[in-house]
C-alpha cells in the first residue's frame, strides 16, 4: 500500500471514528437507561470497557507484529508494532484514569489491589519498558529486536490478566457480555457498548495508520538515498 | 540430547568457575542479604508489626533485589575484551548458552536464597522446621523462575546504554505472578504446619516453565550483532 493511500485510509477512518464517538457520547448521556444499583456513574462503563478492548487489541497487534518481525526481520512490521504500542498506551492510560474515577464513586476508593486493575497498570509499565529499551541502544537494529522481545513477552501477560478475574476473588464483575449462555446486559446497554467499541476501534486504527505513515516518512528522511519501496 | 546437555554444562561450568575463583558476585550478594536483614530490623517498628510476621515478604523481596544485583552482572563480564564474541562463535546453539547462563545463575542465586532464609530465621526468630521440604521446593521453583526471565532480560539490558538500571523496569512487571504465588505459599508454609500449597506451586511451576520457554525461544534474537 502506498503512503498516500495509507494516509487517505487514516483520514477516512478518523473522520468516521470521531463521528461515531460523538454519537456514542450522545447515546451515553441522553439515550441509554440508567443502571439500577450503580446509578449514573455506571455510564463511564462504556468508555472504560471500549478503551480496555482497544488497549488489548493494540497489544495483540504489538505481539503479533513483534513475533513476525523477529521471524522475518521486515522493518515495516517493527514500525507497525511501535505504532500500535503507542496507540495502545494511550488507551491503557484512558482505561486506568476512567477506572480510577469510577472506582472512587462506586467503591469509595481511587485504587484497589484488584488483580485485573493491577495487571492493567503493569501492562502499562511493560510497554513503557518497550519504548525505553528501544531508545536506549546504540544501534537502532538491536533496539528494534529488544523492543520486539519485550513486547512479545509482555503480551504473554494479557491472557493472565483476563484469566485472573476468574481465578482470584475480585471486585470486578464476572464477564457480562462474552458468556457461553449469552450476554446478561439489558439490550440498550449492549447496543451502546457495541457502538462504543466500534467508535474506539475506528479511532485507534486511524491513529495507528497515521503513526505508521509518520514512521515510514521518518525512515525516508533518515536515508534519503534508500529506494522508496512503497 | 547428551551432547546438548554437555554444551549447557560447559557454559554453566565456565560461569561457575569464574564465580568460584573471584567470588565477586557472591560476596556482594551475600553481604547485601545480611545487611538488608539488619536494615529491615530498624526499618520495621516492632510496636506495630513483628518482623517474623512478614518474614515471607522479606525473603521474597531480598531474593528479588539480591537477584537483580547478581543477574545484572551476567553479561557484564562477557562484554569485557569481547568475550561474548568468543562465546557466540563457539559451536554451541544460542539456547544452550542461555540455559547454561540460567543454570549458573540459579546455582548462584539459590545459594544466596538459602542464606537469606537462614538470615531471616536467625534475626527474626522464624521457625523453618514446620514445612522445611515444601518451603525448599517453593523457593527453588521461584528462584528458577526469576532467573529464567532475569537472564533473558539482563541479556537485553547489557546491550543498552542504560545497562542494569533498565532491568527492574523490564523485569518487575513480569514478576508479579511469581511474587503473588511464591510469597503467599511461603507465608502459609511458615505459619501452618502441614498446609497444602499445591495450587500455588503449580502456578509457580507454570510461570517458571513459561519463562524458560520464552528464554530458549527468544534469546537468539538479543545476542546477535
Amino acid at each position: 500500500m502506498s503512503l498516500r493511500s495509507i494516509r487517505l485510509a487514516a483520514l477516512i477512518l478518523g473522520v468516521l471514528g470521531v463521528g461515531v464517538t460523538l454519537f456514542f457520547h450522545w447515546l451515553v448521556f441522553f439515550w441509554v437507561s440508567t443502571e439500577a444499583t450503580l446509578g449514573v456513574v455506571q455510564r463511564i462503563f462504556y468508555l472504560h470497557v471500549a478503551s480496555a478492548w482497544v488497549a488489548f487489541l493494540a497489544f495483540g497487534i504489538v505481539a503479533l507484529c513483534s513475533a513476525v518481525y523477529l521471524w522475518l526481520g521486515d522493518e515495516k512490521l517493527d514500525q507497525a508494532a511501535r505504532s500500535a504500542a503507542e496507540g495502545g498506551m494511550v488507551f491503557t492510560t484512558i482505561v486506568l484514569i476512567a477506572g480510577s474515577l469510577w472506582a472512587r464513586i462506586s467503591w469509595g476508593i481511587w485504587w484497589t489491589w484488584d488483580p485485573r486493575l493491577t495487571l492493567t497498570l503493569l501492562l502499562w509499565f511493560i510497554y513503557l519498558g518497550h519504548f525505553m529499551v528501544r531508545n536506549a541502544t546504540e544501534s537502532p537494529e538491536r533496539g528494534k529486536k529488544f523492543a520486539a522481545v519485550v513486547g512479545l513477552v509482555g503480551a504473554l501477560n494479557i491472557p493472565l490478566i483476563h484469566v485472573s478475574v476468574l481465578w482470584f476473588r475480585s471486585l470486578h464483575p464476572q464477564p457480562v457480555v462474552a458468556r457461553t449462555d449469552g450476554p446478561q446486559l439489558p439490550s440498550d446497554m449492549i447496543t451502546v457498548l457495541f457502538v462504543a467499541l466500534f467508535a474506539f476501534t475506528l479511532v485507534f486504527f486511524s491513529l495507528f495508520l497515521l503513526r505508521y505513515a509518520v514512521a515510514r516518512l521518518e525512515e525516508r528522511a533518515a536515508w534519503p538515498t534508500a529506494p522508496t519501496s512503497t | 540430547m547428551k551432547g546438548y546437555l554437555r554444551q549447557v554444562w560447559a557454559v554453566a561450568g565456565k560461569d561457575l568457575r569464574v564465580e568460584w575463583r573471584t567470588r565477586e558476585r557472591f560476596a556482594s550478594m551475600a553481604s547485601f542479604v545480611v545487611l538488608s536483614g539488619i536494615l529491615f530490623n530498624y526499618a520495621i517498628e516492632r510496636s506495630v508489626v513483628q518482623p517474623g510476621q512478614i518474614a515471607s515478604g522479606l525473603i521474597w523481596m531480598i531474593l528479588v533485589f539480591a537477584g537483580l544485583l547478581g543477574l545484572g552482572r551476567t553479561f557484564e563480564l562477557e562484554k569485557e575484551e569481547g568475550a561474548i564474541q568468543g562465546l557466540l562463535v563457539a559451536p554451541v546453539p544460542r539456547d544452550a548458552i542461555y540455559l547454561g547462563k540460567v543454570l549458573a545463575n540459579a546455582v548462584l542465586l539459590g545459594t544466596v536464597v538459602i542464606l537469606t532464609v537462614f538470615v531471616i530465621a536467625f534475626f527474626f526468630q522464624v521457625d523453618l522446621t514446620a514445612n522445611a521440604g515444601s518451603l525448599a521446593v517453593v523457593l527453588a521453583v521461584g528462584t528458577l523462575g526469576f532467573v529464567a526471565l532475569g537472564t533473558l532480560f539482563s541479556g537485553i539490558t547489557a546491550g543498552t546504554r542504560m545497562g542494569e538500571t533498565l532491568l527492574p523496569v523490564l523485569l518487575f512487571p513480569l514478576l508479579v505472578p511469581l511474587i503473588v504465588f511464591g510469597a503467599n505459599a511461603t507465608a502459609l508454609l511458615l505459619a501452618f504446619p502441614g498446609v497444602d500449597v499445591g495450587g500455588n506451586l503449580r502456578i509457580l511451576t507454570a510461570f517458571t516453565l513459561g519463562g524458560l520457554v520464552a528464554g530458549v525461544g527468544l534469546f537468539r534474537y538479543i545476542v546477535e550483532d
